[in-house]
């Protein structure tokens, strides 16, 4: 699956797990510091979202390596080959 | 030698004027040995007996992360994964070992010979090494951290073992993590003269804080502790009300002087607290209070939890908080009270967590006369109310006491001895005014902040409010009491 269409299906996600008004763009570097509304808990109803959305599993390490969207992208990429 | 005395003050004028001499200032090593020499000169004075153990344990956790970055680099993830659970295990078996065996011991032969069989289990007069709580969850994080890719591990085995044993926080904390700390140390530190100045406030803040309020309140609640069988239900729950105000003059005192002392010598130290009196909810207040441990039980435990049970919805993160505050409350040390501590808390948590109140973080935001909005501050004050509670299971001896306790606060009536006289009431004072500072400053690390206030801008102004922090603490200081947080 290509970059970009990862990144368009996270943007639903995030739009509706977050309940964010506000469209983001969301970019490699994008981090929980960036969205207010994403905590440690809205954190993992987004990761039970891009499971389901994308029917992968990941591992507990791999979740707690993350520190952006782009490292996110990455381990979602590895998956989805 | 606490830091509110001569001895660490003499202490300190040698460690920080060498600290700063040219020659020390030509690499970060020289500073790093000179700060290592004396974090061990200074766990020394505190407990001589278990330098080896500090020592020790540093030297295997140094090699264990150079270990597990190898085999990253390999390639071998199962044999990575194995070192890190090895790390853990070492780190969690130290504190279990020196901190909770003989209550295990204990525990079982109560409960062997509760259901009948006769045994007389001799107490293993284990002694708890100080600061063991703090210093071996820097060691766990550590090895977590490298196996999660966010730091490498030092190569330099004096930055990591003054690391370790930085004496500023080695007894107590704040608890520092590598990925923030260790960069710090890779530098050479030059006097800072603004992060100096502050450092200095904030050792005056904690100090009064410390000296003035928790060691003077220390008096009233220990007294009500002493005979709550025949004091006034009003005593008692002053002394209740009083016992969170002064657990965290005490911490929060102590906590200042430390990061105080870490900003003399260039070091910016995790934070501990956050204003924990304005939450309006106990997970707010959580995220609010010993934010240092907080955050490290977060990291390490309750995120894993969390994504381990994510499928779970709810019910998921109400067991990830329960085993998370439970675990809190036995940080503490090992004693039925503390397990029951953090329960109570995770109770408390479960209608927070099933409401959706539990991640919201609303801003506090003041109304037009700069008070907080009424709804907030009824918030504020039944928070603190549940906090007070949690805090006579925590203070109480053992669980019968703390129930003791309440059914004496409930039904000893209004009539009887005082304990609170003429001074008594003016450390009440201060306390509230405690408070105030806490709200007026909420947006500032410490309270001595005050670049805001253009009244303070002026050096005599800011040298006289000084003075008389100074003055009161030569005329208040109460009767020296031992850190409440040595203990754990």
């Amino acid at each position: 699956m290509e970059r970009q269409e990862i990144f368009s299906a996270l943007q639903e996600i995030f739009m509706d797990v977050l309940d964010l008004e506000d469209e983001v763009e969301l970019t490699d570097e994008t981090s929980a510091n960036d969205i207010e509304e994403w905590d440690s808990l809205s954190h993992i109803q987004l990761i039970v979202a891009i499971e389901k959305r994308f029917g992968i599993k990941f591992t507990s390490l791999e979740i707690m390596k993350w520190r952006n969207v782009g490292e996110m992208v990455d381990s979602m990429q590895e998956k989805l080959k | 030698m606490v830091v509110n005395s001569y001895s660490f003050l003499l202490f300190f004028t040698v460690v920080f004027i060498v600290y700063y001499l040219p020659v020390l200032r030509r690499t970060p090593r020289f500073q790093n040995a000179w700060l290592l020499l004396v974090s061990y000169v200074f766990y020394g004075f505190a407990d001589w007996q278990m330098i080896p153990l500090l020592l020790g344990s540093t030297l295997v956790f140094w090699f264990v992360g150079r270990w597990l970055r190898r085999e990253m680099d390999q390639g071998h993830r199962v044999a990575a994964s194995r070192i890190t659970t090895l790390g853990v295990v070492l780190g969690i078996g130290l504190l279990l070992w020196f901190k909770y065996l003989n209550f295990f011991a204990e525990s079982l032969s109560l409960l062997l010979n509760s259901i009948g069989l006769s045994v007389s289990w001799t107490t293993l007069n284990i002694v708890l090494p100080i600061g063991v709580s703090f210093f071996t969850f820097k060691l766990i994080s550590y090895v977590i951290e490298i196996h999660r890719e966010h730091i490498m591990p030092s190569s330099d085995f004096l930055e990591f073992a003054a690391y370790i044993a930085f004496f500023p926080t080695i007894l107590s904390g704040p608890i520092d993590r590598p990925d923030k700390f260790l960069p710090q140390m890779k530098t050479v530190h030059t006097l800072d003269y603004l992060l100096a100045a502050d450092g200095c406030r904030q050792i005056l803040w904690g100090m009064f804080t410390k000296m003035c309020i928790a060691d003077n309140l220390a008096i009233i609640t220990a007294s009500a502790w002493e005979s709550y069988e025949s004091l006034p239900s009003t005593m008692l729950l002053a002394a209740a009300l009083l016992y969170p105000v002064q657990l965290y003059a005490d911490f929060d005192g102590y906590s200042n002087m430390a990061i105080g002392v870490g900003k003399l010598l260039g070091y910016r130290v995790n934070r501990n607290f956050d204003h924990p009196f304005l939450a309006r909810n106990m997970a707010e207040y959580w995220r609010r209070w010993h934010i240092s441990l907080t955050g490290w039980i977060t990291d390490y435990v309750f995120m894993p939890l969390n994504i381990a049970f994510r499928n779970l919805d709810n019910w998921g993160v109400v067991m990830a908080a329960m085993i998370n505050l439970v675990l809190i409350g036995l940080w503490h040390g090992a004693n039925w009270t503390y397990g029951a501590f953090g329960f109570y808390h995770g109770l408390l948590f479960i209608p927070l967590i099933l409401s959706g109140a539990f991640a919201k973080k609303k801003k506090l935001k003041a109304n037009d006369l700069g008070l907080p909005h009424l709804k907030d501050f009824g918030w504020m004050l039944f928070t603190f109310c549940l906090v007070a509670v949690g805090h006579v299971i925590f203070r109480a001896a053992d669980i019968s006491e703390a129930f003791a306790f309440m059914e004496s606060l409930c039904t000893n009536g209004l009539s009887g001895a005082s304990i609170i006289d003429a001074y008594g009431m003016l450390y009440i004072l201060f306390a509230l005014a405690l408070i105030i500072i806490e709200w007026i400053q909420r947006q500032q690390e410490h309270a001595l902040q005050l670049q805001r206030f253009p009244l303070f801008s002026r050096r005599p102004v800011r040298f006289a409010l000084y003075l008389l922090i100074i003055l009161l603490i030569i005329t208040f200081t109460g009767r020296s009491q031992a850190f409440i947080y040595f203990q754990f």
